[in-house]
């Protein structure tokens, strides 16, 4: 493997950040170079969050080029599409459908988009996608707290992470609260699950 | 974290004193160390600002022990009236000052370039460009400052504080944890005489930090081959690495990491017999004028940074930046793989903004919506640094002026003199006490009628819920004396003061509305714990959170709330108007504003919390 980059894209408080500890913490166990960059300060809740995720032999910068991904992990349709700018018609979208409404919409000083919009234009430009409803799967988990460790299950169904998904559920034990683990367990094999079920739609 | 990795080297050096004010990105560092410091036998503090916080540091280092004080670039301005004296006396125990600067204004109302301070006081300053050095170099930072009896300036930005590498770990050195104040007038009391010849010494110092300058491995070529050379420093170190990569240039960098003095020598020789050399820095041209004064004697070699507009002088590098930069200067084509192919540029117009709000429940939400209902929206707003700077949203747009710390106290009696509307400054809990006291005492003293807001949620929230004066718990997580707001307000001389609950819209309107009619100064503290600090408290005591909802029979959908209060736990699904039950905190405010009286507490939760 030559380089994996990864962009995380979603909304403050869906555990952006988290996600993104437990993919660099995976690839330092598995012998890789990694940096995270991660960018916070203003607000802590509801605010447009993306976060970079960078694996390789030798990483220098926390943050990917432009177009440049390998793999984009939206959290949330709207931030997905915020940050394509880093991804190519090659990356791999791996993207929760479930929207979360920003304010601006709600107050409606800003145009509506429906998650079906998104997918449509996620389907006209890319041919590698996972799309899944996260919110969905992750109640069945037990909490809807937990859609990003369901997206992160849904990534690792597919066979573009450098990474064995053993050395992510043993990250997930690392870095979760004991009281959450089982939850989160639950949470990231449904989305393996999920994952490999959309893929096989798929073909 | 490279903040998680400074903290570790000061305690890898044996730092004994720690002192902050929070501002990110630099934050993290002294509250890691404030998680520890009990058990590892560290005094912590969070000083009231940032220029008390160096004077602690600098005391405790006077008397032999190892100080650390941590700020944001801008508290450096802050604390920049102490820090340049203390060049002259100089310290004894290692004493480094991190300063965490924002390239591209992150999270910060200007993106100065700190370096400048290195400059400004001559003193000795490092610059990392990733967690390992980050955690080696502040180790060797307290040798230095000790072996040279200088403070040490410790500069990162927003992409070495703020990504997350891998850091081996070296071993605790002893610690001195006692220390004794030996005088030394002619050193430590810097009246005119003894001034003038404490700046000879510092120059004198100076000089041979240079000589390290020259020859230490800080500074270090790290790549060698080809005609084009490259000097660079911290963050953009990392992205020319990867641009030399992406184009397959045949280079050689230096990497500058004693910025300060600048190796000229060292400079000079590598540059001898490159073509063309390219400076690669964020902001200032600061390497770049260093450079071109080395490269004065050697003719023909020509020097691309900021001031032939190779790169821009203003926000953050990338790779991208560079590269585009590097290849259009080269005239090289950009790998077919480096743009996006996709017509993103069109897809982000059609999609909603989604800036950072204040949270759901926030108490800064309720103060805002009784100002407007009670001041009818008349008055100017000076608002300030801090979470209720998120008030200019929609649809509260509470915020007319911010400019630093405290300065909305400062302009409000400026403004008040020579306009008739009414004016308002706006400062939370932290700021109180950082900067907006000798600016109320200036609005009694001269009698400027101005409004004080001071919105206290008990915590340093915007960065990380940090203690200050006024919630009494200490950087070591003990119970000390909480200074209580209002009570420095009168002790300013202010007759006019008013303590209310935000939650509790009336009392809070009716509170402004006497406020706005006062002759002189007046003060209204608006108090309520921070809306997610509550609602981690209550969760960790097992408490129930009761969320508020609407009776969709009364909700005649005029969306009033909405409109009034933005506040995200308020949702429109299918033309219905709902609570989010997982995020409202149960503050009531919306159901104040409600003029069907049509949000009521959820009963059924209610009853079972009872």
């Amino acid at each position: 493997m030559k380089e994996c980059n990864i962009v995380i894209a979603g909304v403050g408080g869906q555990g952006v950040l988290l996600t993104a500890e437990i993919l660099g913490n995976s690839a330092l166990i598995e012998g890789y170079d990694v940096r995270v960059s991660e960018i916070h300060g203003m607000a802590q809740r509801g605010g447009s969050v993306v976060c970079d995720v960078r694996i390789g032999k030798r990483v220098y910068a926390p943050t990917i080029p432009d177009g440049m991904a390998d793999i984009m992990l939206g959290l949330e349709p709207i931030e997905t599409l915020r940050y394509l700018r880093f991804t190519s018609s090659k990356t791999l979208i791996i993207m929760n459908t479930r929207l979360v409404k920003p304010s601006s919409v709600l107050m409606g000083i800003a145009k509506d988009l429906s998650s079906h919009d998104i997918i449509q234009i996620i389907n006209r430009y890319y041919n590698n996608t996972v799309l899944i409803d996260a919110m969905d799967i992750a109640i069945k988990a037990g909490s809807p707290i937990v859609q990003n460790i369901v997206m992160l299950g849904a990534l690792a169904s597919t066979n573009h992470l450098p990474i064995n998904i053993n050395t992510l559920k043993e990250s997930i034990k690392q870095l979760v609260s004991p009281k959450y683990l089982e939850l989160n367990i639950r949470a990231f094999e449904l989305g393996v699950k999920a994952g490999k079920a959309y893929l096989s739609s798929r073909h | 974290m490279g903040n998680e990795a400074i903290a570790r080297g000061a305690i890898e050096a044996g730092v004994k004193v720690v002192t902050t004010y929070p501002g990110t990105p630099s934050s993290e560092i002294a509250d890691n160390l404030s998680h520890v410091a009990k058990d590892a036998g560290i005094y912590m503090e969070y000083s009231t600002n940032e220029i008390v916080a160096v004077e602690v540091a600098a005391g405790a280092s006077l008397c032999g022990v190892r100080s650390l004080s941590c700020m944001k670039h801008v508290g450096l301005n802050v604390a920049s009236d102490a820090l340049i004296t203390l060049a002259y006396t100089g310290v004894r125990g290692g004493f480094v000052i991190v300063s965490a600067d924002d390239p591209g204004c992150w999270s910060s109302q200007n993106e100065q370039d700190n370096r400048y301070y290195a400059l400004l006081a001559n003193l000795p300053c490092l610059e990392p460009s990733n967690s390992q050095e980050a955690k080696d170099w502040i180790v060797y930072a307290f040798d230095l400052s000790e072996k040279f009896e200088l403070p040490i300036l410790f500069r990162t930005t927003t992409r070495i504080s703020h990504a997350l590498a891998p850091v081996k770990l070296g071993s605790i050195r002893e610690r001195i944890d006692h220390g004794e104040f030996i005088p030394e007038v002619k050193r430590f009391v810097m009246v005119p005489d003894f001034a003038r010849v404490r700046h000879v010494a510092l120059i004198n110092k100076m000089e041979s930090v240079k000589e390290i300058s020259e020859n230490s491995s800080f500074n270090k070529i790290i790549r060698d081959e080809g005609k084009i050379g490259f000097v660079t420093s911290g963050a953009s170190f990392n992205y020319t690495m990867e641009a030399i990569d992406i184009l397959g240039i045949e280079a050689s960098v230096l990497k500058i990491g004693m910025i300060h003095p600048f190796p000229e020598q060292l400079v000079k020789d590598f540059i001898k017999g490159f073509e063309e050399v390219f400076v690669v820095e964020e902001l200032e041209p600061y390497i770049e004028n260093a450079v071109r004064s080395s490269a004065s004697s050697l003719g023909s070699v020509k020097i691309n940074g900021k001031l032939n507009n190779f790169l821009p002088r203003n926000g953050e590098l990338s790779t991208s930046i560079v590269t585009r930069a590097l290849a259009k200067s080269l005239g090289r084509p950009l790998p077919r793989n480096f743009i996006s192919d996709i017509p993103f540029e069109e897809i982000q117009k059609s999609l909603p903004p989604r800036p950072p709000i204040l949270c759901p429940g926030c108490p800064h939400r309720a103060t805002f919506y009784a100002m407007k209902k009670s001041m009818k929206d008349i008055q100017i707003n000076c608002t300030d640094i801090g979470c209720y700077a998120l008030g200019i949203q929609a649809p509260l747009k509470i915020g007319d002026l911010l400019i630093c710390m405290g300065a909305s106290v400062g302009a409000a009696c400026g403004i008040s003199k020579v306009q008739e509307r009414p004016v308002v400054a706006i400062v939370g809990d932290s700021t109180f006490f950082h900067a907006s006291i000798p600016g109320l005492i200036n609005a009694v003293y001269n009698n400027h009628r101005i409004i004080l807001i001071v919105l206290d949620n008990y915590a340093t929230a915007m960065t990380g819920f940090q203690p200050h004066p006024g919630t009494g718990i200490t950087g070591i997580g003990t119970q000390g004396k909480r200074v209580i707001i209002e009570e420095v307000v009168k002790g300013c001389g202010v007759e006019h003061i008013e303590v209310v609950d935000p939650y509790n819209v009336k009392q809070t309107c009716d509170a402004l509305k006497r406020a706005i009619e006062y002759s002189g100064p007046s003060v209204v503290v608006a108090r309520q714990k921070c809306s997610l600090l509550a609602t981690q408290e209550k969760r960790r005591q097992g408490l129930k959170i009761i969320p508020y909802r609407v009776i969709e029979d009364r909700c005649t959908k005029c969306l009033a709330c909405i409109k009034a209060l933005g506040c995200p736990a308020i949702n429109i699904f299918n033309g219905t108007v709902l609570i989010d039950a997982n995020i409202c905190t149960g503050c009531s405010v919306c159901a104040q504003v409600c003029p069907y009286k049509a949000i009521e507490i959820s009963r059924d939760e209610a009853d079972e919390g009872m």
